[in-house]
């Protein structure tokens, strides 16, 4: 996947580019609206992250201009701004998702993942991770072509630590990821630990790979090897 | 006591007091004027009185005078000219008056008489009488004029002011409202009301100053945030790092994510106080609190609570997104600051929500409990949650209320108090 990062925030950018660029994807930054134009004018991507607070310039600029070029790039706004207007604004002129920071790494991959496949969903409607397949369609999880039957939790944990696969994922970002606003992190993490033992075990019984590592203090990690 | 009253007591005491002196002034100028005027009649009396006697070398009879009575007795030494007042008896009327008498001597073919000459004076009298009663009647007049007067003249020309007092006690900081100059034609009031006008502007205007730079300040605070977040993100993928660093890791990210929460809910509070979501739609509660309840149906069976939800279809306009608020803080309160095992009861009426939840066994302060930054003492949440709630219940009109009755802790939102009470 080619993905275009306009961040003008150094720090952000250069962990947005370095956490991004695993799995054959590759990413190119940019910081500001005029080099963001001047990249979409000549190269073709398949993602755009796009920060709507620029130094010249809102990021709404980079839509209409992706519109008015007919170009099919997905893009997933990341903003400083929670608001309800950017948003529906946003996603009126035709970007695919809205993030509000501050965000986890593990989120924004996950979004960038779901943003793509939506747009290419129309090909192929499956997600094949060794012997586990997705039918994002149907919600519907098989391992070696057997179905198991995994809770919402559960589904969309293990979809998040497919488009994560290989890095450690903090308790914290998973707890985000699941419930949102909604719940204070100490009273979440009892939930994570018993949403994956129980995925772990739906997944072992069903004879996959033991995928699913705890790593000591701060998170999970689900290991590619 | 009012202005009014105030001015009123002053004026009439003033002017009483005043009336009064001059009174008694007038009294004792007219009395000393009139005697004046008597006695210069009986001098006149005097002379016509020896002009008579050298012209005609006899004593004159009583009935040569016809008004005065003159007296004369033999004496036999002179005595001197002096005026007095005394009773004169009026020879008509059969009775004695007030009168002004004159006595002195004259000499008459070698002998000496003393002679009195008296004169009423009735007239004078009645005539002071007739002052006084005219000065009483202005007098009395004049204070019920002045009394009148202040009442309600004096009222109507504070009238600017009682409505400039309670458009300063409507006045609301947050409120977008113009103010409106007042109709007077006096001046001091115009100026009043200019000032006022001034110094409403100047404080709404830093009010929302005040609020834009909290909403900026937030956004702001975002983006660093966001850059701390992707750095412990990429930090925690080095797994070389020892278990307790990990550990002190997870704190940053707590203190990370609860500064975020903060600031999304100072953020929320600016736009609920400035009115700006207003994505109203027609909404059932029952739907709502359904899906609420399913939501945090893990949270309420790991503290293995008694759930009794009594709902009916009720539909309200609200902002879909600020009604989900409302709701997650209220019922996730209800679920944290429960006991293990114990009861957790929502009821939609058809004109309240009611959440109760047994907790610990004694009451909230209900005075700061909506207040910014007030929360219990184990408390992890960011203090703001019922401010929130309290202010949307303001933004709709709707009304929370609390009590508390035997452990039982009861959370009301009233959608329309007005018709309850």
């Amino acid at each position: 996947m080619k993905i275009l990062i306009i961040e003008d925030e150094q720090g952000l950018r250069d962990n947005i580019v370095s956490y991004l660029n695993a799995d054959g994807n590759i990413c190119e930054s940019c910081n500001d609206l005029s080099g963001a134009i001047s990249k979409l004018a000549s190269y073709n991507y398949d993602c755009v992250l796009l920060d709507i607070g620029l130094p010249d310039g809102d990021g709404f600029t980079v839509l209409n201009f992706l519109k008015k070029q007919r170009k099919e790039e997905s893009v997933l706004i990341i903003s400083a701004r929670n608001s309800l207007d950017d948003k529906v604004k946003g996603l009126n002129i035709g970007a695919d998702d809205y993030l509000t920071k501050p965000f986890h790494l593990a989120e924004l991959k996950a979004r960038v993942e779901a943003v793509y496949r939506r747009k290419t969903a129309h090909s192929n409607n499956k997600l094949v991770f060794n012997e586990i397949a997705i039918n994002l369609f149907g919600r519907e999880v098989e391992i070696n072509n057997k179905p198991i039957i995994l809770t919402r939790k559960e589904y969309d944990m293990l979809l998040y630590f497919i488009a994560n696969k290989g890095k450690v994922i903090s308790k914290s970002a998973i707890a985000e990821h699941l419930w949102g606003d909604e719940m204070d992190m100490h009273d979440s993490f009892d939930f994570i630990y018993t949403h994956i033992k129980n995925l772990r075990k739906k997944l072992l019984d069903a004879s996959a790979n033991d995928y699913l590592k705890s790593v000591y203090g701060i998170g999970y990690k689900f290991s590619a090897v | 006591m009012k202005l009014s009253a105030h001015y009123n007591k002053a004026s009439i005491i003033v002017s009483v007091t005043v009336l009064l002196a001059g009174a008694v002034i007038y009294f004792f100028a007219i009395n000393y004027i009139a005697r004046n005027q008597l006695d210069r009649d009986l001098d006149e009396e005097i002379g016509e009185l020896f002009e008579y006697i050298n012209t005609h070398h006899q004593l004159p009879k009583p009935v040569d005078f016809d008004e005065d009575q003159t007296t004369f007795v033999k004496t036999d030494h002179r005595v001197s000219t002096r005026f007095f007042d005394t009773a004169y008896k009026n020879p008509k009327e059969q009775k004695t008056e007030n009168g002004r008498a004159v006595e002195g001597s004259v000499a008459l073919n070698g002998l000496t008489y003393k002679f009195t000459i008296v004169i009423s004076s009735e007239g004078t009298e009645y005539l002071i009488q007739i002052i006084a009663i005219i000065t009483l009647v202005l007098m009395v007049s004049l204070v019920l004029i002045l009394f009148l007067t202040n009442r309600y003249v004096l009222n109507g020309l504070w009238q600017p002011f009682y409505k400039l007092l309670n458009q300063l006690r409507g006045f609301n900081v947050s409120e977008q409202l113009e103010h409106h100059l007042l109709v007077t034609k006096v001046d001091e009031f115009k100026e009043l009301d200019q000032a006022i006008e001034m110094m409403s502007l100047r404080v709404k205007n830093d009010f929302q100053k005040l609020k834009e730079f909290t909403e900026n300040a937030s956004h702001e605070m975002m983006t660093p945030l966001a850059v701390i977040t992707s750095k412990l993100d990429t930090l925690i993928q080095d797994e070389s790092l020892k278990p307790e660093q990990f550990e002190q890791i997870n704190d940053i990210y707590g203190a990370t994510s609860k500064l975020s929460r903060l600031n999304q809910s100072l953020l929320l509070l600016v736009k609920i106080e400035n009115n700006l979501i207003d994505d109203a739609e027609v909404i059932d509660l029952k739907y709502l609190l359904t899906d609420k309840l399913r939501q945090f149906q893990e949270l309420i069976q790991s503290k293995d609570l008694n759930l009794i939800a009594n709902l009916i279809s009720h539909e309200i306009m609200v902002s879909r997104y600020l009604v989900d608020i409302l709701l997650n803080n209220l019922i996730s309160n209800a679920i944290r600051h429960n006991t293990h095992g114990g009861e957790l009861s929502i009821t939609l009426f058809e004109d309240r929500l009611s959440i109760q939840n047994i907790g610990k066994a004694n009451a909230l302060n209900t005075e700061r409990m909506f207040d910014r930054f007030q929360k219990g003492n184990r408390s992890e949440g960011t203090g703001l949650g019922l401010t929130i709630v309290k202010n949307i219940c303001k933004m709709y009109g709707w009304e929370v209320t609390y009590c508390y009755q035997d452990s039982m802790h009861t959370f009301q939102v009233i959608f329309e108090p007005s018709t309850i009470l």
